[in-house]
């Protein structure tokens, strides 16, 4: 999967238009990204790429590029 | 002195009885006399359980509820081998929070399976003629999220309201039979999966520290929930069928 097929998945994850999010996105700065956004993103990690995300790991998330580094 | 709750000799299978909440009933049942049939799907898991019993006559069976088309050749095995039963408790389920937008249908069949789709076929099995002795009582574990909304809790909520509804006809149609069910609605309890709940929020987060104040009686104890099972499994909730007893710490009065 590519950086760019990544983002959009965070961005389908997260409900966002298409184009809204890059790797330098500071999520602090994204109204959506709110605790539904959070587990969200632990059910995606956990259907697409088979990893449970802790809180401890979703707390160190400051921008998008720190979810990227986890999509592996 | 007589006990209000005395099960002795009385058979009952415990299906999901593991780990949590089944496997405190399981404890819990064996004090008061009953004989105890540990059902889950890790065998390694309930020989452990068996040795914390008190008593003796229990017995252990490997079963995945999952697996809804296996229960019936396990519901005969464990007749054939311990008799007629007593009682009936359901333990086992899964606990998930998914938001509604990844909801999808294959993800609710997988919650129902489990928290639904096995509690009916285990019931309908174990309440053909010849499988249950005469005052038979079912209890199922339900959740005060039968009657609460909750983000993330679509399908979860779902199941266990299935679980309620169907227990309400149950009742009825099998009340002819000398058969009683309820269902106990826990609130959270402190299981394996308060442990993961804290691990993905935190203990002083506010989505916890939320709960806390709803649930003004704190983080219910394994010990409570089994306590009101083994009430409902007793010749003393005689009267008692077709219900749902919230065992919450207040949560629903709020």
């Amino acid at each position: 999967m590519t950086e760019q097929e990544k983002i959009a998945l965070i961005e389908e994850t997260l409900d966002l238009d298409e184009g809204t999010l890059t790797a330098d996105t500071v999520l602090d700065d994204v109204d959506e990204y709110d605790s539904m956004a959070k587990l969200s993103l632990i059910v995606m990690m956990d259907d697409e790429f088979g990893k449970k995300l802790t809180g401890d790991v979703i707390k160190g998330f400051k921008t998008v590029g720190d979810i990227l580094a986890e999509m592996e | 002195m007589k006990s209000i709750i005395d099960l002795t000799d009385k058979r009952i299978l415990i299906i999901g009885a593991s780990s949590g909440i089944g496997k405190q009933c399981a404890i819990t049942l064996s004090q008061v006399g009953a004989k105890v049939i540990l059902a889950a799907r890790r065998e390694d898991k309930l020989r452990e359980v068996l040795e914390l019993l008190e008593g003796d006559g229990h017995g252990i069976k490997a079963m995945d509820v999952q697996d809804t088309e296996n229960i019936e050749k396990c519901v005969k095995e464990i007749i054939n081998e311990f008799g007629a039963l007593d009682g009936m408790v359901y333990s086992a389920g899964v606990g998930t929070a998914i938001p509604l937008l990844q909801t999808k249908p294959e993800k609710i069949k997988q919650v129902f399976d489990i928290n639904f789709f096995g509690f009916t076929e285990a019931v309908r099995q174990i309440c053909r003629r010849g499988r249950y002795n005469p005052g038979m009582r079912i209890v199922g574990i339900s959740s005060v999220a039968s009657i609460r909304g909750d983000k993330s809790k679509t399908a979860y909520s779902s199941s266990k309201s299935a679980m309620d509804s169907a227990i309400r006809c149950i009742a009825r149609e099998m009340a002819d039979k000398d058969i009683c069910i309820n269902s106990v609605a826990p609130s959270m309890t402190a299981t394996e999966l308060y442990d993961r709940y804290i691990e993905k929020y935190g203990e002083d987060s506010d989505t916890n520290q939320d709960l806390l104040k709803r649930q003004y009686l704190g983080i219910a104890k394994t010990d409570d929930i089994a306590n009101a099972v083994a009430f409902l499994l007793s010749p003393a909730a005689r009267f008692i069928t077709g219900i749902t007893l919230p065992v919450d710490g207040g949560l629903t009065t709020c």
